[in-house]
């Protein structure tokens, strides 16, 4: 229908819908990070509103971010693929180093100065681009196995293994599916992708048998309430928290189980936190919003004329939506828990600048079909 | 696909975006169907299921808060145990669980089916169990059935102090004495909600407003010394042995702080098995029972009269020869003379002497100083259920009730009350609060603190005279006289009355002693009610406060003898209360303050020397054996430069 229109719509505006709905999922986020975090600064650093002050400053750099990748040249992510891939590849690798940040077991950040950033937040964007790049320059081999296939499969391959050192079983999965949409839509023959997703079902299995305890773990979503004390903690509290919400929810600010109950309340499960405090009403809402905000990033992907512009807007528009999906099935108990963070609402600046990175560049696309 | 065709595989790829597009909106309606589904569907059950965490507060409360003697001694202290319970609505399969309870807990199954069986939300199946069976059950994991922390309170000196500390229920709530009087102090809270912090299931209790709570009760430290009230019931229960008697109560005080170091009441009450035990039993006798206090309310008549200028020392006194009638009404002295002097009168404890000296003083005059006092009204001190002894108003007294007054028959006073009044001419004439709690401390009411009530003048004559009845031969307390101590003493022989009314053969014995006579620092009164072989208060309880003032000397470290007086050279019980005093000093010692010389007497060399050498001196020692007898300079000096300390060395006795 636009097929033609490619040299007369010289300048289509900028979504604004987008950016509006990205600045009220941030604004919203700010608001439950504040309620959700609240109780817990005060006790462990006398200062309530603490994390609400880091977020907050989050929230600007996010945003200047945004606006510089809307305003950039596109080649910056068309042409300098390879360059983000070899970047966060580097940055991975150093989190493996004693630069790595350990909380919890796991080494995921980097400790820069005064701020600790997370990688694999900007290694999806560098992957997106890397995959929009690699599908639209070889577009005519596709479907071959050596030249089609491989490269993107060893180049995912390789991230995830080094995510899988950190261990960060929950971001190599993010890739993986990340590498599995592309692929979808970028061409991969059906067959390939069967025989890849058999192959890392194997994978995935031997991995998890080997560890018993990481099994119970990864499948406690299924009866969390068999576990409620140990590997189902989490996911019962959740639960606790999104129910006891019901229709109107507790209150903003009066939910209970943020109390200490549910671990990681301003993080990743701030999800339950919302529904308890806002129930259904509001978390209706938020997911009115949510659509919204989708529909409004995958019509900039279709309307891309360019493929590489639409691989692009298209990975931009998976990392939010499969980071939202990751998260909402978690918190909700249909997915095992992976620390998967809710894009824009969660606590944590790499995420939330990356988000606003991937705004940056639909907005960027939506601007003008090249 | 030789021949590159962007145009085609780009629209290949739309429908394949749009596939995917589509994908995504399923997830998200999918996503929102199951949050509804949490929320409105789930949402009651879930709720309920939370708020059943947060009630997991309901039985789980803090430690309730010790009581602790002047020096930290633990007096009653609470002890963790797990107790038993189930929520029945919960328990699947109750024959399985009752079955198993019942091997572990060895109690009958079907009791146990029986209490599973029921329809309510919460049932205790045992209480208090042992470590063992707790984990017992907790590795059965039975449905249903849990395991909380209870505490148990215990005593660890048993009868020690028992009436005063009193005890709390099986419920944990103070029922008696100081358990019940700081019950709000001691006991522990309860948390709105229970957190669990980490994976070992560390607990975090919190408030409504999500602040972490301190659980535990607060302590409460009374000015009791632990080891002068274990001294003085040892000594009190050898008098009641030797003498027979109904009960008996004592008191110790610390005259310069109105502190009381030991509050004894016998027999003894012993709080770990109040359930064994009776209300007559854990009644402490010491703050209620009121009782006619006889000749040793004497003092405060007779200082009342100096003071007002009625009579004076020397004046002269017809005590009638005995036997004196008001109104038809024979009133008696034991030793009957004819003419004494006022101090005489006193001295020799004519009750129609003060008769005399009471009518010529006047009903309302008389009144107000015992009111004053603090006779007749409720002691301000921080215990529940206080007596306040019996005075009727002024008004209603005729001459027969104003002289039995004035020997103190016809009034009811407490051993508490009359620890206060005597404590009023300890501090010359000055009344100061008992006090029988240090911490929390009491801010004392306006009208009981510093109000002087007789003039140090008078009040010195009235020790004087106190002084000699210990000190001379013929006086009535001279079973107190200590050599070496001065000690102003007043005997009490009052005649009960008895239950069918007029006065029976039944006395209460009293004596009350205020060390030394000089500068009172100690106040200790004993009170025996009915004696069987003698009554006389002289005789029955003036040993009993004298092995009192002797223990409590020596565990305060205050040997009143200077050195190389008669008591050092003298054995029996300065050699017993050398013993006490090696025992009980060396805690003492260590308060002494910086710059001051420590109190280093009766205390082990080895110690002595290590204290010492903390401050840099090594002391120059003298003589030998284990124990420090002597030391110059005196405590609390100002701490001399090295090698200006000197030791004289003692040979213990055993301790056993």
């Amino acid at each position: 229908m636009r097929s033609n229109v490619k040299s007369t719509a010289l300048s289509r505006p900028t979504d604004y819908w987008l950016l509006g709905l990205a600045l009220l999922f941030a604004g919203l986020g700010l608001v439950m990070v504040l309620s959700a975090s609240g109780v817990m600064a005060e006790r462990f650093y006398h200062d309530k509103y603490l994390f609400f002050r880091k977020q907050a400053l989050y929230c600007a750099c996010g945003v200047i971010c945004m606006l510089v990748a809307a305003r950039l040249p596109r080649v910056f992510f068309h042409r300098f693929a390879y360059l983000w891939l070899i970047l966060s590849v580097g940055l991975l690798a150093l989190t493996l180093t004693p630069l790595g940040l350990s909380a919890g077991g796991a080494a995921r950040w980097l400790k820069l100065g005064p701020v600790s950033i997370q990688p694999l937040e900007f290694s999806k964007l560098a992957l997106v681009f890397y995959l929009a790049y690699f599908f639209s320059q070889k577009q005519g081999m596709v479907k071959t196995f050596s030249v089609g296939f491989l490269p993107p499969f060893l180049v995912t391959g390789g991230l995830c293994l080094l995510l899988l050192h950190q261990p960060d079983f929950g971001g190599a999965v993010f890739l993986a599916a990340l590498l599995f949409f592309m692929c979808l839509v970028g061409g991969t023959r059906f067959s390939y992708l069967l025989l890849a997703l058999f192959v890392a079902s194997v994978g995935a299995w031997r991995m998890i048998v080997s560890s018993p305890y990481r099994f119970k773990r990864l499948m406690a979503f299924l009866d969390p309430f068999e576990t409620a004390r140990d590997a189902g903690y989490q996911l019962v509290q959740s639960l606790y928290a999104f129910g006891s919400g019901r229709i109107f929810g507790a209150g903003l600010g009066a939910g209970k189980q943020k109390l200490f109950f549910l671990p990681e309340a301003h993080n990743d499960f701030i999800m339950a936190v919302l529904g308890e405090e806002l129930g259904f009403v509001g978390v209706s809402a938020l997911f009115i919003v949510l659509g919204l905000f989708l529909w409004r990033a995958f019509r900039i992907a279709l309307r891309q004329e360019d493929l590489q512009d639409r691989l692009t807007a298209y990975g931009a528009a998976l990392i939010l939506t499969l980071g939202f999906f990751l998260n909402l099935a978690v918190v909700m108990g249909v997915a095992p828990p992976k620390g998967v963070p809710m894009p824009f609402v969660s606590y944590g600046g790499s995420s939330l600048v990356a988000s606003f990175i991937c705004v940056g560049v639909l907005l960027n696309l939506s601007r003008e079909a090249a | 696909m030789a021949g590159v065709k962007p145009r085609n595989n780009r629209d290949s790829s739309r429908p394949k975006l749009i596939a995917v597009t589509v994908l995504m909106g399923l997830a998200w309606a999918t996503l929102w169907v199951r949050a509804g589904y949490l929320q409105l569907v789930e949402g009651e059950r879930l709720a309920s299921m939370a708020s059943r965490q947060h009630l997991a507060a309901e039985f789980e409360g803090g430690k309730r808060g010790r009581i602790l003697d002047r020096n930290g001694r633990a007096l009653a202290i609470s002890v963790e145990s797990q107790s038993v319970y189930a929520r029945p609505l919960q328990v699947e399969d109750a024959a399985r669980a009752a079955a198993k309870l019942s091997s572990i807990l060895d109690l009958p199954a079907r009791k146990i089916r029986h209490l599973l069986s029921s329809r309510t939300n919460f049932v205790w199946i045992e209480r208090q169990v042992g470590d063992k069976v707790a984990a017992r059950i907790k590795d059965a994991g039975l449905e249903g059935v849990y395991l909380t922390t209870e505490y148990s309170r215990f005593y660890p000196n048993k009868h020690l102090a028992g009436q005063l500390i009193g005890f709390v229920g099986l419920d944990g709530v103070g029922l008696e004495g100081v358990e019940r009087r700081f019950e709000d102090r001691l006991k522990g809270r309860k948390a709105q909600f229970v957190a669990q912090r980490d994976a070992s299931g560390r607990k975090l209790y919190l408030d409504a407003q999500g602040r972490e709570m301190n659980l535990d009760g607060k302590d409460v430290t009374l000015t009791i010394d632990a080891r002068i009230q274990a001294s003085c019931e040892d000594a009190l229960e050898r008098t009641l042995r030797e003498h027979g008697g109904r009960a008996a109560t004592a008191l110790v005080v610390d005259v310069p702080s109105g502190e009381i170091l030991a509050w004894v009441d016998y027999p003894f009450f012993n709080p770990n098995t109040y359930r064994r035990s009776s209300p007559s039993r854990w009644r402490d006798r010491a703050a209620l029972d009121a009782f006619e206090p006889g000749s040793t309310m004497k003092p405060f008549l007779y200082a009342a009269a100096v003071q007002e200028g009625v009579t004076d020392d020397s004046k002269l006194i017809d005590c009638e020869g005995g036997v004196y009638k008001i109104n038809g009404q024979p009133i008696r002295d034991t030793h009957p003379r004819r003419w004494l002097s006022a101090r005489n009168a006193l001295r020799y404890s004519s009750n129609i002497g003060m008769a005399k000296i009471g009518m010529e003083l006047g009903a309302p005059i008389f009144h107000r100083y015992l009111t004053d006092l603090g006779f007749g009204r409720r002691p301000a001190l921080s215990l529940p259920g206080l007596g306040q002894g019996l005075l009727r108003p002024a008004a209603k007294w005729n001459q027969i009730d104003l002289a039995a007054a004035s020997f103190g028959q016809g009034v009811g006073v407490t051993a508490v009350q009359m620890a206060q009044a005597y404590l009023c001419l300890g501090n010359f004439g000055v009344r100061k609060p008992l006090r029988v709690v240090h911490d929390p401390a009491r801010v004392p009411e306006e009208d009981e603190n510093g109000r002087r009530i007789y003039s140090e003048d008078v009040v010195r004559q009235v020790l004087g005279v106190m002084f000699e009845v210990v000190e001379r031969e013929d006086g009535t307390g001279h079973e107190a006289y200590i050599p070496g101590l001065h000690i102003a003493g007043k005997t009490g022989t009052a005649q009960k009355a008895s239950a069918s009314g007029g006065y029976g053969d039944d006395h209460i014995a009293s004596f009350a002693a205020l060390i030394p006579a000089e500068k009172p620092e100690l106040l200790v009164l004993a009170e025996v009610d009915s004696p069987v072989d003698k009554f006389y208060g002289g005789v029955v309880a003036a040993p009993a406060v004298k092995e009192m003032t002797l223990r409590t000397l020596a565990y305060l470290g205050r040997p009143a003898p200077s050195p190389g007086d008669a008591a050092l050279a003298a054995g029996g019980e300065t050699a017993e209360s050398w013993r006490r005093k090696a025992v009980a000093a060396a805690p003492n010692a260590q308060s002494g303050k910086d710059g001051a010389t420590p109190n280093l007497t009766g205390m082990q060399v080895r110690r002595a020397v290590e204290i010492l050498a903390k401050n840099g001196i090594i002391p120059l020692i003298k003589g030998s054996g284990p124990l420090v007898a002597r030391q110059t300079p005196e405590p609390g000096a100002s701490l001399p430069d090295a090698k200006g300390v000197t030791l004289w060395l003692a040979q213990g006795q055993d301790r056993g």
